[in-house]
């Protein structure tokens, strides 16, 4: 089971559809958010928006989840050690207002667990070899920690 | 803790989107040891943050956006001059810069953590910010000089 997901504020048809495609020639069982979006998939189950009771359930029941270049989704994937394959939006093709999902991949593709794709090919790619994508190993949790402990005590001297 | 009469204050505040998300997942882990009171600038306000955390709603602003900041660095001299926290903490943008300056004025402890998404330089509004923090943090430890930006962990 695959989830895909792309957040709430714009549609993203390319990712959706590139992930339907596939997922029909390798008959992927698998759930779409679509947001607003124009193309429904033919293959995937699919809900526009959903509660993040809804939203959870769906991340947990899947192995994989692919989602836009967000920050909302990849910290649910990685704190639910899913491996997430993120994808941007494009300001060239109007899904954004700008390209800074371009620029997030800079920092979301150096975290363990999240693979990243600028393009069909790429995304194919890592979905033809999604039972090697690895979820972020708990060690991550220790690097949050050691944060917040500094902050505490930074705060008490 | 439970004879602890009362925990000290924190004021976090952040932008809207990727800065709440973290400043909240840092925040979840400090509420055990601090009330936290939150600031963000308006509109999206989740039920979580509704139901179980008192926020104050203050006006976004940008850097670049000289205006707008007198009516958003009122509000922030008004919550802090209301609650009074031990400290602030702010992940960005330039709201929280804002709330770092006035809250150093004020003699309250200062702290900056810079968002995770900036990784190839400190954010324009974490510059700002910088001149006035106790304590300045980047979640990438290629950023820290080890001395006045500091690498401590992240939250991702």
């Amino acid at each position: 089971m695959i989830f895909v997901a792309v957040g709430t504020q714009f549609a993203f048809d390319r990712l959706i559809r590139y992930v339907d495609e596939w997922a029909t020639q390798h008959a992927v069982a698998g759930i779409a958010q679509i947001a607003g979006g124009e193309y429904l998939p033919q293959h995937l189950q699919w809900e526009r928006f959903m509660t993040t009771a809804i939203f959870n359930q769906h991340l947990q029941a899947a192995e994989l989840i692919i989602s836009h270049a967000g920050m909302g989704n990849i910290i649910t994937a990685l704190e639910s050690r899913k491996p997430i394959i993120v994808m941007n939006r494009q300001h060239a093709l109007g899904e954004h207002r700008n390209d800074h999902q371009l620029d997030g991949l800079d920092w979301m593709g150096k975290l363990p667990g999240v693979y990243t794709a600028t393009t069909q090919a790429e995304l194919v790619a890592l979905l033809e070899r999604r039972h090697e994508l690895q979820a972020a190993p708990l060690a991550a949790d220790s690097r949050r920690q050691a944060l917040v402990d500094f902050i505490d005590q930074a705060i008490r001297t | 803790m439970s004879d602890t009469p009362k925990l000290p204050k924190l004021l976090a505040i952040s932008s809207p989107g990727g800065h709440w998300i973290q400043l909240t997942r840092l925040s979840a882990e400090l509420e055990a040891r601090y009330q936290v009171v939150y600031a963000m600038p308006a509109a999206l306000f989740t039920e979580r943050s509704r139901s179980e955390r008192k926020v104050y709603s203050v006006m976004d602003v940008s850097a670049d956006d000289k205006w707008r900041l007198i009516p958003c660095a009122l509000q922030v001299l008004y919550i802090l001059l209301k609650e009074r926290p031990k400290a602030v903490l702010s992940t960005g943008a330039a709201p929280g810069a804002v709330a770092i300056w006035l809250g150093s004025f004020l003699g309250i402890r200062t702290i900056w953590v810079d968002s995770i998404a900036n990784v190839k330089q400190i954010s324009r509004a974490g510059k700002l910010a910088k001149k006035r923090a106790d304590v300045f943090l980047t979640q990438w430890e290629h950023l820290s000089n080890d001395q006045d930006i500091l690498f401590k962990g992240a939250v991702l």
